[in-house]
């Protein structure tokens, strides 16, 4: 796994763009989740009762950091299917607006432009947050195992 | 004579239409405290908490369901009562933006009839203590809402007649209404109002630290 790891992130480019991915995931997330605030001062905090849903965020944004990097680098320089990065964007996505709580900005333009379609939709989003972060990780672990079982096979890594 | 009698006819109509008018403009006068704290028409929202001629106004936009205000409720509002709206310094005004399921507006019409039983704050309390995390699961549908009531020791003919008439139906779309106005597009949203008119627009459920920041900077 650590040989896998360090076939891929030899190449400065994949380093940059995990960076880039966990920098925008991590900090787009907590703005959308209400740890940092922007306005009026730069401030970070978590609140009783939400460090669970903070640790999820992190280690979504670490395993996208992980994951998109290794299946841009097979479609790149192996030429193979697009397949899995359809799979870690899609899981990426889904637990990043899992986190786009309906209170919010967000949810308020989406329920006045949508009305009660928009409504049920955040809601259901709202209601089952954690769950459905819970199952982006879990799909981008699983997608995190397959490749780097198929890059140890065709990139023959020991 | 008869043009004298079609004068003092018109004459007369006229006292009796201008003490009606005057009569049912004093009627509404009484019923509506008209109320504003800087560019907030506030006249539609809850009563005051705290100093009523406090230099400082608090107010705020939220939702029953919003679990961001009952994270700031919980977390933050203790504080910043303990050391603002308890002393004197600020006082607070809470009105509706509730937009965040079905249950939202029944929940803030429910508020305003245990209000006309003055007890307005226990129930606001009550249902930011009762809330579940998810919206509209029913744990604030109409039998739930009545149902606190009756915890809080309500006439519950009184309660259960108001909220199933939708009395203030048009008061909460009034304070949506206002929050459209003022550019508050998620909850909660608070706008504190500083002694010269002075506007700070903090959005979302933010630390004590942040509000300390503000409220001192107008004090």
């Amino acid at each position: 796994m650590v040989q896998t790891l360090k076939l891929v992130f030899s190449n400065h480019f994949y380093i940059v763009l995990s960076v880039v991915i966990f920098t925008f995931m991590l900090i787009g997330l907590l703005v959308l989740s209400e740890y940092i605030f922007l306005d009026p001062y730069i401030v970070g905090h978590i609140s009783q009762g939400t460090e669970f849903g903070f640790v999820l965020i992190v280690i979504l944004s670490i395993l996208s950091a992980l994951v998109i990097p290794m299946n841009v680098y097979r479609i790149n320089i192996l030429k193979k299917s697009k397949g899995k990065i359809g799979g870690s964007v899609f899981s990426s996505f889904i637990g990043s607006v899992a986190g786009a709580c309906s209170c919010g900005p967000i949810g308020f333009a989406v329920i006045s432009t949508f009305g009660s379609v928009g409504a049920t939709t955040l809601a259901f989003l709202t209601n089952f947050e954690l769950p459905i972060r819970i199952g982006a990780i879990a799909l981008l672990a699983f997608t995190y195992y397959a490749t780097v079982k198929s890059l140890k096979i065709e990139c023959k890594v020991s | 004579m008869n043009k004298k009698g079609i004068l003092v006819g018109i004459v007369i109509s006229i006292v009796i239409i201008s003490v009606i008018v005057a009569y049912s403009s004093s009627v509404e006068t009484e019923n509506f405290d008209v109320r504003a704290h800087g560019m907030i028409s506030t006249t539609m929202g809850s009563s005051i908490l705290g100093n009523p001629s406090a230099q400082i106004t608090i107010v705020e936009f939220g939702d029953y369901q919003c679990h961001q205000c009952y994270n700031w409720f919980h977390n933050t509002k203790p504080t910043v009562f303990q050391n603002y709206v308890d002393t004197g310094k600020a006082n607070f005004v809470f009105m509706d933006l509730a937009f965040l399921g079905r249950d939202s507006p029944i929940a803030a019409q429910a508020s305003y009839c245990a209000e006309d039983q003055e007890k307005y704050w226990d129930y606001h309390n009550q249902l930011y203590t009762a809330q579940e995390s998810q919206v509209d699961n029913g744990w604030a549908n109409s039998e739930r809402l009545k149902a606190f009531a009756f915890g809080l020791g309500l006439d519950m003919e009184l309660f259960d007649d108001c909220l199933d008439s939708g009395k203030y139906a048009k008061r909460v779309q009034y304070n949506i209404a206002e929050a459209k106005k003022l550019g508050a597009n998620g909850t909660p949203t608070f706008f504190i109002v500083g002694p010269d008119g002075q506007q700070q627009k903090l959005v979302g459920a933010q630390p004590y630290s942040v509000f300390k920041q503000v409220l001192d900077s107008m004090i």
